[in-house]
């Protein structure tokens, strides 16, 4: 068994593989991870919104050890991570760490948004750094206006960042 | 076998468990074995055995099995696998009973893939290559195993 605290690290060697692939081939696993990700987390949004996005990432904070703040009022839901101990574990790692590492995590919420009809904005900030702000907007012309701010703005498949 | 029974793991994590990763990992193999074959899901768990492992495995290359045992203590008590480990004077035998990351994914899945135990077998080897040990695995049944450490001399 490769311990669930270990996956980070395993997940870090898919990636390189992949990579070496082609950009597709990353692009076609990122879907393939958000369609297994729609199993946890598709039902709360579709039925709660950004309470259920709440709920979801509260889990998410109290099981892998997040240091985050969540938040949400009428327009966006927010998620601010002060540490992600996911690319914490992939840089404390005797293994080469995939230096794109931290284009996962859009790349499997992006494609859930843009099913349920939110609008994501995700920046990374640095991918060296532990660190990102998540918002989720209902409105489109909110979202884009959100982008002019954002230092490492991410993409998914299907979207390119501007 | 030497024994460093109190110096921490090279990642000795603690706080809460995500048994979740567990799903995720079964859906990564799956893609990895339909899109370019078994070969290639094991070069990948090859690479986690030889290069994330590279300080355990090193121990062993030193003639120092315990960090692997130490290793399989930590990790099967933190996902709650009903296990036990019994050091003989040839051989170290983890027996898995109940391995919670398996059912784990046969409950949120419904089905876990064929490949699932592979990790482990394939980890297993790859620690063990040009290493003084060789660790086998057995698969005894829907999530359960043996794991055995021996000298290969």
């Amino acid at each position: 068994m490769i311990p669930s605290d270990h996956f980070t690290r395993f997940y870090n060697e898919v990636f390189k593989f992949l990579e070496g692939k082609g950009e597709e081939d990353l692009n076609d696993y990122f879907l393939e991870i958000s369609k297994n990700q729609e199993n946890h987390i598709l039902e709360l949004i579709r039925t709660k919104g950004f309470e259920g996005m709440y709920q979801y990432w509260s889990v998410i904070r109290d099981e892998e050890n997040c240091e985050l703040d969540l938040g949400y009022d009428d327009d966006k839901f927010e998620l601010t991570m002060h540490l992600c101990p996911s690319l914490t574990k992939a840089k404390d790692n005797d293994a080469e760490r995939w230096d794109r590492y931290c284009d996962h995590c859009a790349g499997w919420i992006g494609p859930i948004m843009d099913k349920t009809g939110y609008h994501l904005v995700y920046d990374v900030i640095d991918r060296d750094k532990p660190q990102c702000v998540m918002r989720i907007f209902k409105d489109e012309e909110k979202a884009r206006e959100a982008e002019v701010d954002v230092r490492l703005l991410m993409g998914w498949p299907g979207r390119k960042p501007r | 076998m030497n024994a460093t029974p109190d110096a921490p793991l090279r990642y000795n994590e603690d706080g809460n468990v995500h048994m979740d990763f567990h799903g995720a990992a079964n859906t990564t193999i799956e893609f990895l074995v339909e899109r370019y074959g078994i070969a290639a899901l094991h070069e990948i768990f090859r690479r986690v055995g030889t290069d994330v492992y590279q300080d355990m495995r090193g121990k062993l290359m030193a003639g120092d099995s315990q960090e692997v045992v130490k290793h399989w203590q930590h990790f099967f008590t933190r996902e709650g696998a009903d296990f036990n480990i019994e050091i003989g004077a040839d051989e170290i035998v983890l027996t898995v009973r109940h391995c919670t990351a398996w059912h784990h994914v046969q409950q949120i899945h419904g089905a876990v893939s064929a490949q699932f135990c592979d990790q482990t077998t394939v980890v297993n080897q790859a620690l063990a290559e040009g290493t003084p040990f060789a660790i086998d695995t057995i698969i005894d049944g829907p999530g359960s195993c043996r794991q055995i450490i021996r000298s290969r001399g």
